[in-house]
């Protein structure tokens, strides 16, 4: 299949950045999204030319590493996947596509398709751990957790960090990454130790690093590729709101 | 610290009280759908008591104070959230991903703000500040304020301002009620899953409803 590829070349963080033109002929239907940018990396070697920076390491959906905005979407077309997840198929023989990188003030540009995700890093500093050091693994049933407080826990761990958050909100509120860190573990018995001071930290850094305030819109949920749930933002203010009243 | 946060919360709570103002209003409205003669005894009776109340002296000022930190605080988290996206991207497809309306909360609300400039000009200044055309006594020796909302609306281009402009605030408020629950962190799935269906109602009936009124007045 053809496709004309629009892609965000910026030599790096102080370069002005612009979309350049690329046409790749010989792609196929099985190859995913990245395999299709590889290849045409290929061809832009052959030729002497500068190759295109993008991010990628596990390329089945679990690393978070990779991230791009795929016409105009995150992680492209289609709803909760990583951008190793997405395949050549969801396109049309001949189609444009436009590819930039996350755009956020948090997320300043390293080089072309790459951006400097260490905000992420920061807010996880101040909080997202439990800083007793608890040995070994203790004895399963030393400390029972209902079925459905598990549950929630894990849906909130299962954020990987990629990003498309932020990338899509229109305020680039990093809400959906932060409460699901603190979800995590204000949930469980082990992180309640420290919930208040946790959640008061961890939202503190998310405003100093820059990020927007949310405002619902509900992309978030929409791109993330591990469906975390926009309810884990109101449970996150429920919590700052109870850390500030209890201190 | 979390003084972003703080913003949003008089956000909220601003709003969650205007939206309980606007079935207030949105009520005694109804009473100008009634015949000429009934309607006339009844609204102005209504808006006296109204005015020679001091409870309601009180909520007035909470309410002048809601539509100006309501204002005011959305103008900062739009500036504060704008500084934090400093580049758009070349395409964006938010349709996809979310409604129309949650991504232009800043513009629906400006439409709104002009609409309480102009609503404000024709009733409040008139009626309460005694600016422009003074307002006659009815029989009843009750300030008039049926003959001025029925002459307003015998003018046509008064109606179609007034009608157009139940639209945005039906948009406004179906994004913003719902909104302003998970901002106060009630987070509760399936109350939220309720309260979606609710703000799409309340939505629908304050819209429809302040935008047929000048409509069913005009005609009568």
């Amino acid at each position: 299949m053809k496709i004309k590829f629009k892609i965000w070349r910026q030599e790096g963080p102080e370069d002005k950045g612009a979309i350049k033109e690329y046409t790749v002929n010989d792609l196929t239907e099985e190859m995913s999204f990245l395999e299709a940018l590889d290849h045409l990396n290929e061809q832009l070697v052959l030729k002497n030319e500068e190759v295109i920076a993008f991010e990628h390491d596990c390329r089945e959906g679990i690393c978070g590493q990779c991230g791009v905005f795929i016409n105009g979407r995150a992680h492209g077309p289609i709803n909760n996947i990583t951008t190793c997840q997405l395949h050549m198929r969801s396109f049309n023989d001949g189609d444009t596509i436009f590819v930039e990188p996350w755009r956020a003030k948090s997320f300043p540009v390293i080089k072309d398709l790459i951006v400097d995700r260490s905000a992420f890093d920061r807010i996880i500093e101040h909080g997202a751990f439990i800083s007793t050091n608890t040995g070994s693994a203790p004895e399963a049933n030393a400390l029972p957790i209902p079925k459905a407080v598990a549950e929630s826990a894990m849906d909130a761990a299962s954020c990987i960090g990629c990003g498309a958050c932020v990338a899509t909100c229109k305020n680039s509120s990093a809400a959906l990454f932060t409460s699901a860190k603190i979800n995590h573990l204000n949930n469980l018995p082990q992180g309640k130790a420290e919930e208040h001071k946790r959640v008061e930290e961890m939202t503190a850094q998310m405003d100093i690093e820059g990020f927007g305030s949310c405002t619902f819109t509900g992309a978030c949920e929409v791109e993330c590729p591990e469906n975390i749930s926009i309810v884990n933002i109101a449970e996150m203010h429920a919590r700052l709101m109870k850390a500030k009243i209890l201190g | 610290m979390h003084l972003k946060f703080i913003r949003k919360l008089i956000l909220a709570l601003s709003g969650l009280f205007l939206c309980l103002f606007l079935i207030v209003h949105l009520s005694a409205n109804c009473l100008l759908i009634f015949p000429e003669a009934t309607a006339r005894v009844l609204y102005n009776t209504y808006s006296t008591t109204l005015r020679e109340s001091t409870f309601i002296k009180v909520i007035s000022y909470f309410l002048y104070a809601s539509i100006i930190l309501h204002v005011w605080y959305a103008l900062l988290t739009t500036i504060s959230n704008r500084k934090s996206k400093p580049q758009k991207y070349v395409v964006n497809r938010t349709n996809e991903n979310s409604t129309w309306s949650s991504q232009n909360m800043g513009l629906i609300g400006i439409l709104i703000l002009l609409f309480i400039v102009v609503h404000l000009a024709n009733f409040w200044a008139r009626i309460k500040l005694g600016l422009g055309e003074e307002v006659l006594l009815d029989k009843h020796g009750n300030k008039d304020v049926y003959e001025v909302t029925y002459s307003l609306f015998q003018n046509f281009y008064f109606v179609i301002f007034y009608s157009l402009l139940a639209f945005p605030l039906g948009l406004h408020l179906h994004h913003g009620l719902k909104s302003a629950f998970k901002t106060l962190g009630f987070y509760h799935k399936k109350g939220l899953e309720l309260l979606a269906k609710v703000s799409l109602i309340y939505a629908l009936i304050i819209s429809v409803g302040f935008g047929l009124i000048p409509i069913i007045v005009y005609f009568k």
